[in-house]
């Protein structure tokens, strides 16, 4: 009886651990098929077994593609556009939602619900009247116009993100702060940004990342000279796919997509506490 | 308190330089669009707007194609929903459960297709995961003696194919919230119920299922906005094609306004998504309201 018991349990954990196993080759196949066909020499007609096993082993895709594909004119649209998103969004949201925690109760949380409510807006319906509004002031095909855009979907995200850090600051600490003396700014700056840091930087990455995987406004606002990287991959798809390098075309989607994952694998912890700050509140 | 509070904390100070920008770069936008929408505006010649009324309405609503992309997005939502909720409960069930060791790991590698560029994500799925003779899942299929099926090119399976495609995407944000969940939940509470005579099904049912449903009801509300709204993953996947098998609202709206250079109808479909996803939103918030006056 006990160990058959004892049976029942090892094959559960077993199964378990199967059911997870299962679930992480979902997950990396489609990455890991890229980076398998990345560096074969000839990645269509070939098994994903071939692939996978380097049958065919080349680093040469990877020069192509940054000769052919203009990676570097994209690479730096795409990191001008995400840093400056970090910088402004921290220097806007993280007092926006400071503030917001401080406002009287009525007043907080019908700010809050507006934000929380433009989370939920259709991407489309931004971008379209941003197009013809950039056609008249001038600002098509810019970066700055671009930037502008992303903000439309940081602001919301980030102060819904850092209320919920700011809300687990303790009371008791301000309150301490104020009969010292502590003026506002201090209380901002000195008491209450140190305990949310941890929070300011998942922020910093989580907004890195939504920047630097931005397609959907970049084609309709990018122009000619603002494209990133998600649209000069689409173009240069456009452009090989004839001829089918898909070694070719996939040494260009590792190029995109190994910082971000690199990010998300090493700093783990940071977008998990920040994906999960502005879960459920209460 | 927080009403004091604000004597020393001048909130107003904090908020304003944010709110104004997001007013700017949201409210801006959206009113235009509206505006939009109730003129006739082409492209080529955009400094001739007509003021059209709800015409523009009236022509979505009459137009078979708005009517199918409608009924496409619906499915599309409905179906990334469903698949995220399950798949996400079930991983985030077995993470959870004691005999596994070195969690975060596990959860670190978990993330990676969120963190995927979706452009990217869905040419890594075209090329390698649904082509029809050598992607993963024929192969697979042909080790079982099933035919080849080419997913993203027949009317019947390309919409199902991007859901899957996009579920994947989207299911790590629903294993991350209901892993957190769960761990929230003491081990004494599984021993009670052990102890009660309770079935494993019957403790799920009961027990981890109630206390659950507020990160439910938020997954939900998150994975259908982000679902209803997609574009890049089904651009990247079929374009909105075959036929229009995979056209959704968003896609039918770049290619009105952008290809088809009639701004006005596209404006009229992006608001019309605008005001289903308000509603929505209207409606959780509501609910999400009633719940915190409970507690």
């Amino acid at each position: 009886m006990n160990g058959n018991h004892r049976l029942r349990r090892r094959f559960d954990v077993g199964l378990i651990h199967l059911g997870l196993a299962v679930w992480l080759v979902i997950s990396l196949l489609p990455p890991l098929m890229l980076l398998a066909a990345s560096l074969n020499r000839t990645a269509i007609f070939r098994s994903p077994v071939d692939l996978l096993l380097l049958r065919d082993f080349t680093l040469d895709n990877f020069g192509e593609a940054f000769d052919r594909g203009d990676f570097w004119f994209f690479f730096t649209n795409s990191l001008i556009i995400s840093t400056a998103a970090v910088v402004i969004t921290l220097v806007v949201c993280v007092p926006l939602a400071y503030g917001l925690t401080k406002l009287g109760g009525r007043t907080r949380s019908t700010l809050s619900f507006a934000v929380l409510a433009m989370r939920f807006i259709p991407y489309v319906v931004l971008a379209l009247p941003l197009f013809l509004i950039f056609v008249n002031l001038g600002l098509s095909g810019s970066r700055f116009g671009l930037l502008l855009a992303h903000l439309a979907i940081h602001i919301p995200f980030a102060t819904w993100m850092m209320v919920g850090f700011f809300d687990t600051v303790p009371r008791e600490i301000e309150e301490a702060a104020i009969v010292d003396g502590c003026g506002p700014w201090r209380l901002f700056w000195n008491i209450n940004l140190p305990v949310v840091r941890s929070g300011v930087t998942a922020l910093a990455i989580l907004v890195f990342i939504i920047s630097w995987n931005e397609y959907l406004f970049a084609l309709f606002l990018a122009g000619a000279n603002a494209q990133p990287l998600t649209v000069g991959i689409t173009r240069f798809l456009g452009g090989v796919e004839a001829g089918a390098q898909y070694g070719v075309i996939a040494a260009y989607a590792v190029l995109i997509v190994a910082p971000v994952i690199l990010f998300a694998l090493t700093a783990n912890r940071y977008i998990v506490s920040g994906m999960t700050a502005g879960a459920v509140k209460g | 308190m927080a009403q004091g509070l604000n004597r020393f904390t001048k909130g107003w100070w904090f908020v304003a330089p944010g709110l104004i920008l997001m007013v700017v770069v949201v409210g801006t936008p959206l009113v235009m669009a509206l505006r939009y929408s109730l003129h006739e505006v082409f492209l080529y010649r955009f400094r001739h707007q007509v003021f059209v009324g709800l015409a523009n309405y009236r022509e979505a609503f009459d137009d078979p194609l708005f009517l199918r992309s409608l009924q496409t997005t619906a499915i599309f939502t409905v179906g990334c929903l469903a698949i995220v909720l399950v798949a996400g409960l079930l991983v985030a069930f077995l993470l959870n459960s004691k005999a596994v060791r070195g969690r975060s790991t596990w959860l670190a590698l978990f993330m990676v297709p969120f963190v995927m560029t979706p452009v990217v994500a869905g040419i890594a799925w075209r090329l390698f995961i649904w082509q029809p003779e050598f992607g993963v899942v024929n192969q697979v299929a042909g080790l079982f003696g099933l035919p080849e099926i080419y997913w993203l090119l027949e009317r019947e399976t390309a919409l199902l194919a991007t859901i899957i495609a996009n579920s994947w995407h989207l299911i790590p944000l629903a294993i991350l919230v209901f892993y957190a969940a769960l761990t929230t939940i003491p081990e004494e509470l599984y021993e009670a119920c052990r102890v009660d005579g309770g079935t494993a099904w019957q403790t799920l049912r009961h027990v981890v299922l109630p206390m659950l449903q507020p990160h439910i009801l938020f997954v939900s509300i998150i994975i259908m906005t982000s679902a209803f709204r997609e574009f890049d993953m089904i651009w990247a996947l079929t374009g909105g094609g075959p036929g229009r098998a995979t056209t959704v609202l968003s896609i039918l709206a770049y290619n009105r306004g952008i290809a088809a250079q009639d701004m006005g109808m596209a404006n009229t479909i992006a608001f019309t998504m605008f005001i289903i996803m308000a509603t929505v939103a209207w409606l959780y918030i509501t609910i999400y309201r009633r719940r915190e006056q409970a507690a």
